[in-house]
């Protein structure tokens, strides 16, 4: 049972592989493998970012449309100011999008849903304003800046290793600093972190930056990537990202979020997209599979680690 | 223990809308002792607390620490002076170890936290302070009284002043509260001073060097050591001039017949418990906070795990969980009426119509208007103000919300009604009314558990009184047979002296 709780998800994933590489010789590849890593970055990294807001008990919608937004002003600002100063504004414009969902949840006393949903629409009027809604182009010469996104290191894409820094780096701010201690403490129980004398504000706070922050960076890439930015399809990351988020957190059977499941989660749901794509399933059966694997991932988690009461519904 | 001054109160008044719940309060603290503060309720001792601890801040007066004057403006600020406190349900993270909840908002390095770091650290703390508990246990899986064990044992490491205890040992055991005393004297020895709250007597005689009687809003006497006597307490808390309310049962609602009829009833923290209430009675149960008494209402209703059989009219209830004591005709109205009773966010209709809801349909859709209908009548006999069924009930006052869950139960006919705490909170204009309600429920022949740490409460209410004092029942007697003087004499030590 309890060997279960913790393995559960591990085994279906390793299950699932398995399968694909019978069903499909392609699968099991060094190149497919690259493949999957390589479509997952910025959904990994918006899935990574939110996973913060998660712990400390709030909601984040707007972080589809801040990747939108970093990526706009990133291809925007280069011509004008070069690519490491356009870069430095976009995360910086991130930063203070998650600021001004942190305050407004803590010190404005609103909900996270909503905050963050008026802040999702707030942004897709001011992306489409930005661009009149027409794609920002970057210029090819501009191959520092592209080989963010495009460029190998051997066979490992450079976006890829970004990811890997971005997770590590958040892995240990997460385990084995104040910064994750205390956001998780606080979306626990916010009224006995109130009593330790922790500042409950600044962490509920600092989990909205750092979510927007990892946001922005998914921003920077995708432009890097396409060598353009599109006014919209942000979105599509939000739900993908909360997926990701809810799987992850019955990895090792913790049973609340963490980073280390979250980019479990989203490797997983890469990885069946690309074995179903191989087995030649069509796109329609993929959704119902990722579908049903979530709510029986979580379910089955519920099940084995079973509350008295089950009074949340959120 | 020093002579000097840590904390000294200054003639702290604090005004509640018009009310003044502490009216002049001096006091002083002294490092390295235990100051017992004692008084019935509403005498202004948690008001006292929570403008030590920040939580309030006071109309007037001042507090000085070490000499000088100093503003408690919050929680946190109350901390970084060195003023702490635990309270009786005391929070802990419930997803972290004991380890990391001892050493919340304080965790050893600077910048990064290390898990064996506090580790070893909280497992020294629990080593030094005798409490036999594994620093990597999750705090979920702690008893009630480990996790005040693991609250204390946060206290450590923060160097405070002066620490506020309120009721400590209402949640632990003879053995666990033996471990709490061996901290308080280590703490006495540090020269922190302790301000011990309890309703046991015998406690505060044991470890208290001094004993403040609050009356009232007043400090109305300071007693030394040896001097704590159970007759000098009586006195000096009993308020004499305090306005009786004109309220009072005299036992002319109780009707011959048995409706319900308890044996055997135990839970954790209650012993074995019989008793009978007769149609239009009421049975008052009063006791030290925590001493057992909660757990008979909380068991008759169904929220607590409990053994024991329950019969109304003679006939056998199903008091298993809420649903099934509901259905037999229980209406539990509980202490914390925000958290398990009321729904602030809809209506006073939609509150108060929740019971009977299935009376109000047609084709199965809910008639609005004789919704409306039906709440405005109970807000009109309950003298429900304002009476607007359509605004939400957390725009209501203490009081009238307190009237709200009675009348939520009134009309859903229930036979028995358990009420815990009628007045907690509840603003004294609206008391007169909420007694008036409360009788009249006798009046029209159901049964009545009152459950009131208050003796007044309990002997304007009550038929018959039952004292539970450490899980047991100590004494029971109509109420003819006890004057205050000598309800509150047992309630505080525990022991009979009128025969039951």
């Amino acid at each position: 049972m309890r060997f279960l709780r913790r393995w559960g998800t591990i085994i279906v994933l390793v299950l699932a592989a398995v399968g694909f590489s019978i069903a499909s010789p392609y699968f099991a590849t060094v190149s497919n493998l690259n493949n999957i890593l390589f479509s997952m970055i910025v959904s990994a990294l918006v899935s990574l970012g939110l996973t913060w807001v998660v712990i400390s008990g709030s909601f984040d919608l707007s972080i589809g449309l801040t990747v939108t937004t970093s990526s706009i002003l990133v291809a925007f600002l280069i011509p004008i100011l070069g690519p490491w100063a356009a870069i430095a504004v976009a995360l910086v414009a991130a930063c203070l999008i998650g600021a001004v969902n942190g305050v407004l949840v803590t010190y404005g006393r609103l909900s996270g849903i909503v905050v963050t949903l008026g802040v999702m629409f707030v942004l897709s009027g001011i992306n489409i304003f930005i661009t009149g809604g027409y794609q920002v182009p970057v210029g090819y010469d501009e191959t520092a800046f592209l080989y963010l996104g495009q460029g190998k290191l051997g066979i490992i894409g450079v976006p890829v290793l970004i990811l890997l820094a971005v997770f590590l780096v958040a892995l240990v701010a997460a385990t084995r600093t104040r910064i994750g201690h205390y956001i998780a403490a606080v979306g626990d129980n916010p009224m006995a972190a109130f009593y330790s004398g922790i500042n409950v504000y600044r962490w509920v706070i600092l989990a909205f930056v750092l979510s927007a922050l990892m946001s922005g960076i998914a921003g920077v890439i995708v432009t890097s990537i396409s060598s353009s930015a599109q006014p919209v399809g942000g979105e599509g990351y939000l739900l993908e990202a909360f997926a990701a988020v809810f799987l992850g957190a019955t990895v090792l059977g913790k049973g609340k979020p963490h980073l280390l499941g979250t980019l479990v989660g989203v490797f997983f749901l890469y990885m069946v997209d690309s074995g179903m794509n191989m087995v030649g399933f069509p796109f329609a059966a993929r959704h119902i599979f990722q579908g049903l694997v979530l709510i029986i991932a979580v379910g089955a988690n519920a099940l084995l680690n079973r509350e008295e009461v089950h009074l949340k519904f959120i | 223990m020093t002579d000097t001054a840590l904390v000294e109160l200054k003639n702290l008044e604090k005004e509640f809308a018009g009310t003044k719940a502490l009216k002049g309060v001096s006091l002083s603290f002294l490092a390295g002792e235990v100051h017992g503060l004692l008084g019935e309720n509403g005498a202004g001792k948690s008001t006292l607390i929570k403008i030590l601890t920040g939580v309030y801040s006071p109309s007037d007066g001042e507090i000085l620490l070490e000499g000088a004057s100093v503003r408690v403006s919050s929680p946190p600020e109350a901390r970084r002076l060195g003023l702490g406190a635990v309270y009786q349900d005391a929070e802990l993270v419930s997803s972290f170890t004991v380890g990391q909840n001892i050493l919340l908002g304080n965790e050893p390095g600077r910048f990064g936290v290390s898990d064996r770091a506090i580790h070893d650290e909280a497992t020294a703390i629990l080593a030094d302070m005798g409490i036999d508990l594994d620093a990597r246990r999750m705090a979920s899986t702690l008893s009630a009284a480990e996790m005040q064990l693991v609250t204390l044992a946060t206290l450590f490491h923060r160097r405070y002043k002066l620490i506020v205890l309120d009721e400590p040992t209402a949640r632990l055991s003879a053995a666990e509260s033996e471990v709490l005393f061996r901290i308080i004297e280590r703490f006495k020895k540090q020269c922190i001073a302790i301000v011990y709250i309890s309703h046991r007597l015998r406690e505060v005689q044991e470890i208290c060097d001094r004993a403040t009687i609050l009356r009232g809003g007043l400090v109305s006497g300071t007693l030394n050591r040896g001097e704590v006597t159970e007759d000098r307490v009586t006195e000096l808390m009993v308020d004499r001039n305090r306005s009786e309310l004109s309220i009072y049962n005299d036992g002319s609602r109780a009707r011959p017949e048995v409706l319900l009829e308890v044996t055997e009833l135990a839970t954790a923290n209650l012993s074995p418990l019989s008793f009978t209430i007769r149609a239009g009675e009421v049975l008052g149960i009063t006791g030290p906070v925590g001493g057992g008494m909660e757990d008979v209402a909380r068991a008759l209703g169904g929220v607590v795990r409990h053994a024991g059989k329950a019969s109304l009219r003679g006939k056998a209830i199903d008091v298993r969980t809420p649903i099934a004591a509901r259905r037999s005709g229980v209406a539990l109205i509980p202490e914390d009426r925000r958290k398990q009773a009321l729904f602030p966010a809809l209506s006073v209709a939609e509150n108060i119509c929740l019971p009977i809801l299935n009376r109000l349909e047609r084709f199965l859709t809910i008639r609005p208007g004789a919704m409306r209908k039906y709440s405005d009548d109970v807000m009109g006999q309950l003298a429900v103000r304002p009476r607007n069924a359509a605004l939400q009930v957390r725009f209501f006052s203490g009081g009238n919300q307190q009237k709200l869950v009675i009348g939520k139960w009134m009309s859903a006919g229930a036979s028995l009604y358990i009420i815990v705490e009628p007045t907690n909170g509840v603003d004294v204009g609206a008391i007169k009314e909420i007694y008036d309600i409360i009788l009249q429920l006798a009046q029209d022949g159901a049964a009545v558990l009152l459950v009131s740490s208050s003796l007044r409460e309990t002997l304007a209410l009550a038929d018959r009184v039952m004292v539970i004092h450490d899980g047991k029942c100590v004494a029971e007697a109509p109420k003819t047979h006890w004057t205050y003087d000598e309800l509150l004499a047992v309630t505080l030590s525990g022991k009979s002296k009128t025969a039951a």
